[in-house]
């Protein structure tokens, strides 16, 4: 915490600050019910960080990487990414910062059945409004930069389950993202497999990729040099730790 | 645009996918895609030889009928719907009359029946018999060959010959030269004078069996029913066909006594008037093909909408995906319309082409001439693309709406 700029509301984040969330705040309204998800997490997160988040099962964890991911709106507080206000952009903007400046993992892999994983790979490409040669190419790199070269042309049910999230890797990369958020990459996984996706991470991470990643594992977690944990809705650790 | 192609190419797949609900959907666009081809078509052929045939009768020419109703009536036999029982029989005496004004060059008048119809051993039934005055040919269009029509004379003597059209003689003689023989109509021996071919005409291809015999021995010798005499006069070259009209017009009104304030008790009837009455008709056809056509659009709209609920909702998650991956709402509602638009165009498409078949069967294999206007085409296209969008304007937006939270947690 030593790093991070005393932030206030009314203050611009310094430059390699690529996240911030001030006093961030989620509110489910259940029926008259208040869930209180997050209530006032204040993060900061640099340029190449490797971030992991931990806590317990419902912490909120799942809600602040949508709100950082620009999946959802917060309620309360502020949300900077990479030095512009998001916490108040509207459905169109923030789609496009979705687009271009975040790239998502999920624990299901969440690939396109039907499609062939070079097509998943191009749909970010797609809402980008590229032309489908340069497309091809870029996806196609991406499927390389991730072992999957090989494997362009099957669909997702012709695949592993390791192999399945290295496509939705490569879907997370091809934008160039300004962070990649992974949400229990993985969760689906067995430990032999797992290891090889944090290989992946950790490659990503070491080329200046900025990743921040949920899990409920410590030996997944171990592979990151920050570990950030909530509990019921606010940060209660942060802690860094040699990689 | 990518991204057109992409609606489609995911649209094909999920008609792959879900075969009975897409049938249905595209079962009622064909329909109503089919009656627009079939039914425009039917206009649009009949038009045109409707058109052709009456460029073929002498323009000039007009008509005396008793009764004549412009556009559609259906009658139940009572005074108000059979308005024609108030009109008297055009007379002998009345075309006589006309035949001698200034202004008119020839009458000709004409009654039809049907009648028994011999040669050797040889019997039709129902033949169409006509009793014609001599220029007939003139007023009707096309010609005789072999032989020769009947001619005045013969007209006046109420001499027993007969013309008969290309049919009668393939049915009667079969490929032997008619001229000369003598055929019984009704019972009554006539001579074959010459052969009758049609000036190309609505139902030329197919006309059925005729015979054109002199009208004083139609009217001694074949049973008609009576009270239908028809005229067709020319006028006088150089004549407007106007003044001839105002002429028979003032002459039947004064034979028959009419008070300045009555109107007409005969209908007086030219091409013009025709073709109105056409056009009328026509567009009785067009409000029958409107009418089915939008049920079978309607049945297939729902279908719309209830296959891309369905869609919609399946595909919740990838709504999500494609979200989380920067797609628009109105990137994600141009999706699904355009998903919706391919299926109503697959309809369109089918029916189009059954449509077309059906119309081309038709001319062939009927009287009716039908062929497929471009403009049905397009028609039948745009109406189905509209129906796609328009009906699956609801799910789409259903789906540009949804939540990308929600929908990437849906089960
Ligand atoms: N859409 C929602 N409506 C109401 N409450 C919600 C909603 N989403 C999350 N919550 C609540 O917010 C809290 C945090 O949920 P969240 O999914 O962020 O937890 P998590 O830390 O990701 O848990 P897990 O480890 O089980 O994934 C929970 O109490 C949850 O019930
Ligand atoms: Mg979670």
């Amino acid at each position: 915490m030593s790093l991070a700029q005393q932030f206030r509301t009314g203050d611009t984040p310094l430059p390699d600050i690529i996240i911030l969330t001030h006093k961030l705040a989620r509110a489910y309204d259940m029926g008259g019910e208040v869930v209180r998800a997050l209530r006032g997490v204040s993060l900061q997160i640099r340029r190449n960080e490797y971030v992991a988040i931990m806590g317990p099962s419902g912490s909120g964890k799942s809600t602040l990487m949508n709100l950082i991911g620009c999946l959802d709106t917060p309620t309360g507080g502020e949300y900077w990414l990479n030095g512009q206000k998001v916490s108040d952009l509207g459905d169109d903007a923030l789609a496009r910062i979705r687009n271009k400046e975040i790239g998502f993992v999920f624990q299901t892999f969440n690939l396109l059945p039907r499609a062939t994983a070079l097509h998943n790979v191009e749909l970010p490409l797609i809402y980008a409004g590229l032309g489908a040669k340069e497309r091809r190419a870029q996806a196609a790199q991406a499927l390389e930069r991730v072992g999957l070269g090989d494997r362009m042309e099957h669909r997702p049910n012709e695949l592993s389950g390791g192999q399945r999230q290295r496509v939705a890797i490569a879907r997370a990369l091809v934008n160039d993202p300004s962070i990649l958020l992974a949400d229990e990459p993985t969760g689906n996984l067995d430990s032999a497999t797992s290891g090889e996706i944090m290989e992946v991470f950790g490659a990503l991470h070491r080329q200046g990729q900025t990743v921040v990643m949920v899990t409920h594992e410590h030996d997944i977690a171990a592979h990151a040099a920050r570990v950030v944990t909530l509990r019921d809705g606010l940060v209660a650790t942060d802690q860094r730790q040699a990689a | 645009m990518t991204q057109l192609f992409e609606g489609i190419g995911i649209a094909l797949g999920s008609l792959r996918g879900n075969k009975a609900r897409a049938a249905l959907t595209i079962l009622g666009i064909a329909i109503g895609v089919m009656v627009v081809m079939i039914i425009a078509s039917m206009i649009s052929g009949i038009n045109r030889s409707v058109q052709h045939t009456f460029e073929s009768i002498a323009p000039r020419t007009f008509l005396v009928w008793r009764w004549f109703q412009a556009g559609v009536n259906i009658s139940d036999g009572s005074e108000e719907t059979s308005p024609w029982r108030r009109n008297p029989a055009i007379s002998g005496e009345e075309a006589d009359r006309i035949a001698l004004l200034p202004s008119v060059r020839y009458v000709t008048r004409r009654d039809e029946s049907s009648a028994r119809v011999e040669f050797g051993d040889l019997a039709l039934e129902s033949v169409n018999i006509s009793g014609l005055s001599s220029q007939w040919v003139e007023v009707n269009g096309g010609d005789v060959y072999p032989g020769r029509t009947f001619t005045r004379l013969e007209d006046l003597a109420n001499s027993r010959v007969v013309v008969i059209n290309k049919k009668l003689e393939a049915q009667l003689f079969r490929g032997r030269d008619p001229i000369g023989h003598t055929i019984k109509i009704a019972g009554v021996p006539f001579e074959v004078i010459g052969v009758y071919t049609p000036a190309p005409s609505l139902f030329s291809g197919a006309s059925p069996p005729f015979a054109g015999i002199p009208h004083g021995a139609f009217e001694k010798y074949v049973p008609f029913w009576k009270g239908w005499m028809k005229l067709a006069i020319a006028p006088v070259e150089d004549v407007p066909q106007q003044q001839a009209i105002d002429e028979v017009t003032a002459l039947l009104r004064s034979m028959r006594s009419l008070k300045p304030a009555q109107e007409n008790t005969f209908s007086i009837i030219t091409q013009d008037k025709l073709l109105d009455t056409w056009q009328q008709v026509t567009g009785v056809f067009f409000l029958v093909m409107i009418a089915l056509s939008s049920i079978g659009l309607m049945v297939g709209g729902v279908g719309v909408v209830a296959i891309m609920m369905i869609s919609v909702t399946e595909r919740t998650r990838e709504i999500g995906v494609r979200k989380a991956l920067g797609a628009t709402k109105r990137e994600i509602l141009w999706q699904f319309l355009v998903e919706a638009a391919t299926l109503t165009l697959v309809g369109g498409a089918i029916g189009m082409l059954v449509g077309g078949t059906v119309a081309w069967v038709l001319s062939k294999a009927t009287p009716i001439p039908a062929y497929v206007p471009i403009w049905s085409i397009v028609v039948a296209l745009a109406a189905s693309v509209l129906t796609g969008i328009g009906f699956g304007l609801y799910p789409a937006n259903r789906a540009a709406r949804l939540d990308p939270v929600e929908a990437l947690r849906y089960e």
